[in-house]
């Protein structure tokens, strides 16, 4: 593999690409499992549950350090909430990737662009969250 | 309803959902937010969260394989992204303050508006071809694909700053109403723009997936990301794409942009039914 040749960029991104949605697809699928094996006949009403007045709305894990601490003892909802970040993942690489691929074509007008829009979704993803104005 | 009832539904609804996505560019919320609200009865912020996830795995889904083929322009992409991404921030920042009947209101207006310059054109199989020229030359706004039976279709775009302003209100749509709005960007990229309706779907798919995760973080934060809903949604709308992917090499132009109406057609009628009150 050469970083250097567009052709073999082209190969890598579709590469990355399938071996993410191969990973977050496994691992949705083991957190569905798991769920499924002690809730099966549960009543869907108690999980969907929409509390608009709290922040999260839900009653599943939603900050990183509670889906770690979920997944140690194999928490079906946080096993399926880090399937979704992996999943989550692969556009940002794609874009990434991408970055890469411009450079191999020598093409600095479309390198500076997908910089661009790499640093406002990278801004969006991680740092809107934290700001009030996003979180009615 | 029981948990695995649900489940089921939702991950044969989902497979259908992710094999026209992929196919027609679009993110499968316009299927998987109606069966969640309407037959299920989930909360609407909970069908926009799921919508979200639906939206990025069908574009990741059929990624790999439009990555091969080289179906998708990656620059005409790239260049429309820096427009979406922007306003999917603004759209997100405003959602907070509107209610869900506002919300479906906008969402069924939407649908309806998109579907006119469709079907002006619905028997158009290649656009005639374009002088690139200003901007679109500048940013190098052109392409090629190789069709199944070998032959080699060359592109030019045009109208690259209108597409730009429509790019703009996709993103302010997808941070609004958690879609994709994979609708308005195939519509800009196949009536603004001019390009083979296959370049405008795969590259609306592209595109959808990179939206949708600008404002994922959003949603997820909020609590809106409901697991027992994104795990059968996620996982049967990724088989769906890699189905939907076969599909779409193969098919002609024409056959994606009557697929497309089709599906634009059946959600508008969905969308008013509901925003009648039945």
């Amino acid at each position: 593999m050469n970083l250097k040749d567009p052709n073999s960029m082209n190969n890598i991104l579709g590469i990355v690409l399938r071996s993410g949605v191969v990973l977050s697809g496994a691992i949705i699928a083991i957190g569905t499992a798991l769920f499924v094996a002690s809730h099966s006949l549960d009543d869907t009403s108690t999980y969907l549950a929409y509390n608009p007045s709290l922040v999260p709305h839900g009653n599943f894990p939603v900050s990183l350090a509670s889906i770690a601490t979920g997944l140690g003892s194999l928490d079906p909802f946080s096993v399926i909430a880090l399937g979704f970040l992996v999943l989550l993942a692969t556009p940002v690489a794609r874009v990434a990737l991408s970055l890469f691929l411009f450079a191999a074509e020598k093409d600095r007008m479309y390198v500076y662009l997908t910089a661009a829009v790499l640093a406002i979704l990278l801004f969006s993803m991680l740092a809107t969250p934290l700001i009030p104005l996003f979180n009615g | 309803m029981i948990v695995i009832e649900f489940f089921l539904t939702l991950f044969v609804a989902s497979i259908a959902a992710g094999a026209l996505g992929s196919v027609v560019g679009i993110g499968g919320g316009l299927i998987v937010i109606p069966i969640l609200t309407l037959f299920l009865g989930v909360d609407i912020h909970y069908a926009i969260g799921a919508s979200i996830v639906s939206i990025i795995a069908t574009s990741s889904g059929a990624a790999a394989t439009y990555v091969k083929d080289r179906i998708t322009n990656l620059r005409i992409g790239m260049f429309l992204e820096t427009a979406t991404t922007t306003g999917a921030i603004i759209g997100a920042a405003i959602a907070a303050y509107l209610s869900a009947t506002i919300l479906e209101a906008i969402f069924g207006t939407i649908l309806i508006i998109s579907l006119i310059p469709l079907i002006r054109k619905i028997g158009e199989e290649y656009p005639p071809k374009q002088e690139l020229k200003g901007l679109a030359k500048k940013l190098n706004l052109r392409g090629d694909y190789t069709e199944r039976d070998g032959r080699k279709i060359e592109y030019d775009a045009t109208n690259p700053g209108k597409g730009l302003a429509g790019m703009l209100a996709a993103g302010l749509i997808s941070g609004l109403l958690g879609i994709g709005s994979g609708t308005f960007k195939v519509l800009s990229m196949d009536i603004v723009m001019k390009l083979p309706m296959k370049v405008s779907t795969t590259t609306s798919n592209f595109m959808i997936g990179v939206t949708a995760a600008a404002s994922a973080g959003i949603y997820f934060a909020r609590g809106d990301v409901n697991p027992l809903i994104t795990a059968p949604v996620a996982l049967g709308i990724l088989i769906g794409a890699s189905l939907g992917t076969r599909v779409l090499v193969n098919a002609r132009n024409t056959a994606v942009r009557k697929i497309f109406a089709l599906v634009l057609a059946a959600s508008a009628i969905e969308m008013i039914i509901r925003a009648l009150g039945f």
